[in-house]
């Protein structure tokens, strides 16, 4: 299988040839990190230069950090912190290495800047591809501050060792605060020599796969004063909420009547945006002194549009748009090819064929997408909190008119974001309001205007066939996945491309490229370009692992029944790690063998086999997220009540079984693959909407359920023991829980659902149908 | 004509319960009013005239026994005077509050001590005949918004009271703006009709046959605090109906209960929880007071100058009224059954309905077995989801209940605010919400026409604010 | 014009009557701790204690606390240490942290309540309270960790 599913380089590990290593002193204190070219790590240290150069323009900005003479140790975040202590846990990979002392780490999230390069948290990332980097550019430091604090102390380094921020040599020490402030610990390592360093055993290490310390960022969380992109303000602001148009593109503004507006007291006026880059068309600006006056004015604005082709898109209109171009067996990509799947089928004894569709999901991000805007000494400033800067960075100059390197983003906390800030349509919003009436505009969108603007999960179509040769084996699988694709609108030179050159979204087929040796394999990725042109369709936590896994995982069930095998063994015996699916080291080493032993441990821990109650039933799915590339193997072992009478699921417990490698902390782990199985729940029972004339149904809380306290079960989570590459956490536990549910409904009841989310409605369809 | 006006109001437009039907239309209401005014007019003009009564200087304040003040104080607190004599925010019986009619905006009187614009030049005599026949020192005729009908049984003692106390305020020059009642109903001769009708002038006359404590109650409820100018049903003229007493009406908006053995609230209004309530205007088993209520009981029945005695004995009054012994070991079964249902929704839920209340209530309607909280207003006890019509329901769910310690504003029970979510829900979820509750909560009937009487009730605004 | 007690000081908010309490904390007194989620009272960001009671601020007029104390998180503890709060911290309950200002402060009036509360206290009470992230798990085993140290003695 195509492993390296894409070739867009900005999900690649940091490529560390061509650098060197630099530690270098700066104003008080010093600095330690990737140096932006083996030259300049070279030429700082033997330049004499009485102003030294910024730490910008000296070091890779996403990988450096600095130590005051107080022994503070600074360390560069340029991912956002949207929940995931993202911050803490990359500095706790410096930290260990460096044996800092963690009371005295802190950790700075940067702004934007063009120079910076690429600015993206997203696909459970983040850790996975600084590890080995961040280690190493600790250890190099521990390593430099032992040979100067020995020489300090008068002894040799060999007799040194590094701790809690302090040199020791037997009983006399000294802190890294005061070596920084008497030693000289400029260096410069070529990459030959960092690649040399070597990096702690997990015997050594004091942070990583320890609960030792707490997020950094927590305590600003629980009183109040973590500052969120909402609560950016400047003096002599204005506020502005946009009205919506009715379609997403093609609205044009036809006339403006504020005669209403006008009584409102704080209205200013209300603007129809000129928006060169085309992101936000048609969009009026209403302006006023306080939010609640541009609130309350919006509602009194009246704006007649002429709107675009899809203002009578509905929802049966995409699932149908999905269908016929599944059913047609030219176009699409195709991410798995092999030769004669076709044959096989033609001349199997016995087929099954499937579908599996999923509504439109929302974000739904509590914090309502906001910015601030202003233009300050010649540069954009657009305070606000984004997942991918680098992304809307050069929109947002074509918006304005301007180059990239006057704009800048600052960085805020992000309430939430799951894949909603990765577009940063917003900014654009907000800039263009700064801009029309020259002066600082702060934009809020209430949340039905956040729902409408949401660049939502697309609703998705799966046929999913398989079939049996004449040895009973399984001869061959077929999959074809229709769904909008969120990149071909955000980023559409970061598509990949397949073995004829068709591009295809890696966001909108990744889980059907499953690890299962099931004989000749095609996968088809096709691109739903109504949705497309109804809605920028989005990224949405777990992307399409969450949702091309429930039509594998409830598949691979239905297949099982239909074979009259039990389930877990059927998986168990196409986990094989033989072929496509043996596994690449580092980061896939052990392949499907991996898969399996999450899934049995999993059957294991939640009693696989044992007898049920009436109505209730266990169902077991398992999957690997976000990618083939890097996959987190997960398993979920779901066990489910039924009622007959009203459809109603009832998730009693969740067994969870997850191997991500190394677990950097275990504690935050945890959090995390809770909070994506509950994700996973929530959208597997509650979360969805429909689209009515080119608009989401449903615009808030009284109409779009999400999960809630009382609908939590209990929960179990268990992580494999690994020592293999971090890969990624913030995710993967969201796939396996919908076919979870979806096979349990079965064992409980007989009944099959094959649509997300589950409505009881559905459920009762399903038992109807069953008896 | 505070009583008549609402009365009209709320037959015109409002939909109203099984006693309090809808049959009266304005266009009814005005003939009978004109014909009123002509038979008052033509036949009785001359008994109209009522003699004006000579100015005096106004009282020293020091010349009042502290005793009889003192006394006079808590008589208005108990009659709830400041309610419709203070602006919001103003010095209180300066009058000024405005009483919102369909027929225009009665003004409160200035009744503080001011020669020129309040009652500083009125004597005892004149003070007593506008208490007992509602008859103005000038001779003018008082409107029925002011409830001499009730007054009228006050004692000679009481009266004396009330009026050192009244002297004894600080003087505020507030000349009160004009009603806007259109002709002829602002023509105040013509309310001699009104009097000749529904109005007898006579003292309170006590039942010897009960207690000395229901005698005072009775008294301090139908002399003082004019109880059934709310919770009694009215003629199409604003008269009330001899024959039903505080068998409920609409008031302003909203339904007074019934106080008799018809109120429908789930645990029997003992004396002992109608003590509570009058006091504080919350109790466990019933909720928080709200609407105009809270204006007999905040800044009124609950200051510490009304003796807890004076309390006691109206809540006997009323607890006998409604038979609350008699159904008393009702009360705990309603209260189990109640809380029981509490938690209804709170978990793994399909239901859309039981998602509104979960996510918009529960978190501060919800209760514990096996006692309610008076914080926690429990929806299954609350008299707002028993009664025949939804009106209150719909009443607190749009517009929400304040906080706000200017007498005139005062809504609910102290430090109890209940967020408005009239711009949070549509018509038809304000409407589901109430019939889930209906159903779930209750054991009454479904209500009828949910959508349309919420949507009746948010077109005319908050009532009473 | 209205006046009311917010964390202690006495405060008078310009903003006309019926504006959102939500938006006269946050924008015209500058405490921003408290967050505007849904803006329809049905998410619990926003809310903040009136009399000591939980309430959500995004649909109280302002009018409506006339005279009123006010607290939000920030005012919860002087030092930011009630007991809930060094639950959270202790649990390492937030994830993006944006609903928990609001969590906190309904969890507060849950305690004041329900001291020992059962789960089905906290399924109800805490039932308006989303939390995008799930973090649910870490709420409820922090609610049951700060009414322990609260029977303790340790806060009020």
């Amino acid at each position: 299988m195509n492993s390296g599913l894409s070739p867009h380089g900005f999900r690649a590990p940091y490529d560390t040839s061509r650098r060197g290593f630099l530690i270098t002193m700066i104003g008080a204190g010093v600095m330690l990190g990737y140096a932006r070219s083996g030259l300049a790590a070279v030429e700082s240290l033997t330049k004499e230069t009485k102003a030294p150069l910024s730490p910008n323009e000296l070091f890779e900005p996403t990988i450096w950090y600095g130590i005051d003479t107080n022994g503070v140790v600074t360390v560069n975040i340029l991912r956002a912190e949207m929940g995931q202590h993202v911050g803490t846990a990359l500095a706790r990979i410096v930290a260990d290495e460096l044996e800092a002392d963690w009371s005295k780490v802190k950790i700075v999230i940067v702004d934007s800047d063009p120079k910076w390069g690429l600015m993206i948290t997203g696909g459970s990332w983040s850790v996975w591809q600084s590890f080995s980097v961040l280690s190493r550019s600790g250890a190099a430091g521990r390593i430099a501050l032992i040979e100067e604090g020995a020489k300090l102390l008068g002894v040799s380094p060999k007799a040194c060792t590094a701790r809690k921020g302090a040199v020791h040599a037997g009983e006399r020490s000294i802190l890294y605060g005061d070596i920084v402030a008497r030693g000289d610990l400029r260096r410069g390592y070529t990459n030959e020599e960092l690649e040399k360093i070597p990096i702690k055993t997990r015997a050594d290490r004091r942070f990583i796969g320890r609960d030792t310390a707490h997020s950094l960022d927590i305590p600003s969380k629980v009183n109040g004063s973590g500052r969120y992109g909402l609560d950016a303000a400047i003096d002599g602001m204005i506020y502005a909420r946009p009205k919506i148009p009715p379609t997403r593109y093609d609205s044009k503004v036809i006339a403006i009547d504020d005669s209403a507006a006008r009584c409102i007291p704080g209205y200013i006026k209300s603007l129809a945006l000129d928006d060169p880059s085309g992101t936000n068309p048609g969009w009026v600006m209403v302006y006023a002194d306080t939010f609640t006056a541009a609130n309350q004015a919006t509602d009194f604005v009246k704006v007649k549009w002429e709107s675009g082709p899809s203002a009578n898109v509905s929802e049966r209109n995409l699932q149908q748009r999905a269908a016929e171009l599944i059913a047609d067996p030219k176009g699409g990509a195709l991410l798995v090819d092999d030769p004669g799947v076709d044959a096989a089928f033609a001349s199997a004894k016995r087929k099954i064929e499937r579908t599996y569709t999923t509504a439109t999901a929302m974000h739904f991000a509590l914090e309502p997408i906001n910015a601030l805007a202003f233009e300050k000494n010649g540069v954009f400033e657009i305070h606000t909190g984004n997942q991918w800067q680098s992304a809307i960075l050069p929109i947002l100059a074509k918006a304005l008119g301007r180059s990239q390197d006057k704009i800048v983003m600052r960085s805020y906390l992000l309430g939430g974001a799951f894949g909603r800030r990765l577009d940063g349509d917003y900014a654009v919003g907000a800039a263009l309001a700064a801009k029309a009436v020259g002066r600082p505009v702060k934009m809020v969108c209430t949340r039905a205007d956040d729902m409408r603007f949401d660049c939502p999960r697309s609703a998705t179509t799966q046929v999913v066939r398989l079939a049996w040769g004449d040895d009973n084996r399984i001869a061959a699988m077929d999959h074809h996945a229709a769904a909008g694709w969120p990149t071909a609108t955000i980023a559409p030179y970061f598509q990949g491309k397949d073995a004829k050159g068709n591009l295809y979204d890696p966001f909108a087929i990744q889980g059907a490229d499953h690890w299962y040796t099931v004989g000749l394999q095609r996968v088809r990725a096709l691109n739903n370009e109504l949705a497309d042109r109804t809605f920028r369709p989005g990224y949405l936590r777990s992307v399409s692992a969450g949702w091309t896994n429930w039509a594998v995982e409830s598949f691979m069930d239905e297949v099982a029944h239909a074979a009259g095998i039990d389930s877990v063994k059927f998986r168990l015996s196409l986990l094989d790690a033989t072929g496509r699916n043996a596994g690449l080291a580092p980061n896939s080493i052990g392949g499907a063998h991996r898969q399996a032993a999450v899934l049995s441990r999993c059957a294991q821990k939640a009693g696989w086999g044992s007898a049920m109650p009436k109505d209730v039933g266990l169902g077991i799915a398992s999957t690997f997220g976000q990618e083939r590339g890097m996959p987190t193997w997960v398993a979920c072992a779901a066990r489910v009540r039924v009622n007959r009478t009203n459809g109603y699921v009832t998730v009693e417990k969740m067994n969870i079984v997850i191997d991500c490698g190394t677990v950097i902390h275990p504690d935050s782990a945890e959090a995390q693959v809770e909070g994506a199985a509950l994700w996973g729940l929530s959208l597997a029972l509650h979360e969805g909407t429909e689209f009515v004339n080119g608009q989401p149904k449903d615009t808030n809380l009284d109409s779009y359920r999400v999960l809630r306290m009382g609908d939590v079960p209990e929960i179990d989570v268990e992580f494999l023991s690994s020592i293999e590459t971090p890969v990624g956490l913030g995710e993967p536990a969201v796939t396996p829980i919908a076919p979870a549910i979806s096979n349990a409904i079965f064992a409980a009841t007989g009944a099959r659902v094959r649509h997300l989310p589950i409505r009881p409605q559905a459920v009762l369809q399903a038992l109807a149908r069953e008896s | 004509m505070r009583e008549m006006a609402s009365e009209m109001k709320s037959s015109s437009n409002r939909a109203s319960g099984t006693d309090w039907k809808r049959t009266p239309k304005t266009r009814r209401v005005l003939v009978g009013s004109l014909l009123a005014v002509f038979l008052a007019g033509v036949v009785f003009f001359a008994l109209a005239w009522r003699p004006s009564i000579a100015p005096v200087a106004r009282p020293v304040p020091g010349s009042f026994p502290a005793d009889l003040v003192a006394k006079g104080e808590a008589l208005s607190a108990i009659g709830h005077c400041a309610a419709c004599h203070t602006a919001p925010g103003g010095q209180p019986f300066a009058g000024g509050y405005a009483l919102h009619t369909p027929f225009g905006i009665i003004y409160g009187n200035n009744i503080s001590p001011d020669p020129a614009t309040g009652i500083g030049a009125w004597s005892p005599e004149a003070f007593t005949r506008a208490m007992r026949e509602g008859v103005a020192r000038d001779g003018s005729h008082l409107l029925p918004a002011f409830p001499y009908y009730a007054f009228t049984q006050l004692s000679d003692d009481d009266i004396k009271a009330l009026y050192a106390y009244l002297m004894t305020r600080p003087a505020a020059s507030n000349t009160v703006p004009a009603n806007t009642i259109p002709a002829p109903l602002r023509i105040r001769a013509l309310q001699e009709g009104w009097k000749i009708l529904f109005f007898r002038s006579a003292r309170f006359r006590p039942n010897p046959s009960k207690s000395a404590e229901w005698n005072r109650g009775a008294y301090l409820a139908n002399a003082l605090g004019d109880c059934s100018g709310c919770h009694t049903p009215r003629n199409v003229l604003g008269g009330e109906e001899g024959g039903h007493p505080y068998a409920g009406w609409l008031i302003e908006g909203w339904i007074a209960p019934a106080l008799t053995d018809t109120n429908p609230s789930p645990v029997p209004w003992t004396q002992q929880e109608l003590f509570t309530y009058l006091r504080t205007g919350v109790t466990p088993l019933h909720g928080a007071t709200g609407s105009t209520m809270a204006l007999a009981i905040r800044g009124a029945l609950d200051l510490p100058v009304v003796p807890d005695s004076d309390v006691r004995a109206i809540s006997l009054y009323f607890g006998e009224m409604d038979r609350a012994s008699a159904r008393a070991n009702n009360g705990e079964a309603a209260t189990q059954e109640a809380l029981a249902s509490s938690s209804l929704g709170s978990v793994q839920e399909h239901d859309p309905d039981a998602d509104l209340y979960a996510s918009a209530c529960m978190s501060c309607h919800y209760n514990r077995a096996p006692t309610p909280l008076a914080a926690r207003p429990e929806l299954a006890l609350n008299s707002s989801l028993s009664l025949p019509e939804p009106t209150n329901f719909i009443q607190v769910v749009l517009n929400g209940v304040s906080n706000t310690e200017t007498d005139n504003n005062t809504e609910g029970a102290a430090g109890l605010v209940m967020p408005a979510y009239g711009s949070s829900l549509t018509n038809s979820e304000v409407a589901r919400l109430a019939a889930y509750l209906r159903r779930t909560r209750t054991k009454s009937p479904p209500w009828n026409d949910l959508e349309k009487k919420v949507a009746s009730i948010r077109r005319e605004g908050p009532a009473y604010h | 014009m209205t006046t009311f007690d917010l964390n202690g000081r006495t405060v008078s908010a310009r903003s006309p009557d019926d504006t959102p309490l939500l938006w006269v904390i946050r924008d015209e007194l500058g405490l921003t701790g408290t967050k505007f989620g849904c803006g329809i009272g049905f998410c619990g960001a926003c809310t903040v204690h009136v009399e000591g009671r939980a309430t959500r601020s995004c649909i109280t007029p302002v009018g409506a606390v006339a005279g009123a104390r006010v607290t939000t998180i920030e005012g919860l503890d002087p030092q930011g240490k009630h007991p809930l709060q060094t639950a959270w911290l202790e649990l390492q309950v937030p994830q993006c942290g944006y609903c928990q200002s609001g969590q906190i402060m309904q969890a507060a009036t849950l305690l004041k309540d329900f001291p020992n509360p059962t789960d089905q206290d906290i399924n109800a009470v805490m039932a308006g309270s989303v939390c995008r992230c799930m973090t649910y798990v870490r709420i409820r085993k922090a609610i049951k960790l700060a009414a322990a140290k609260m029977q303790g003695g340790a806060h009020e």
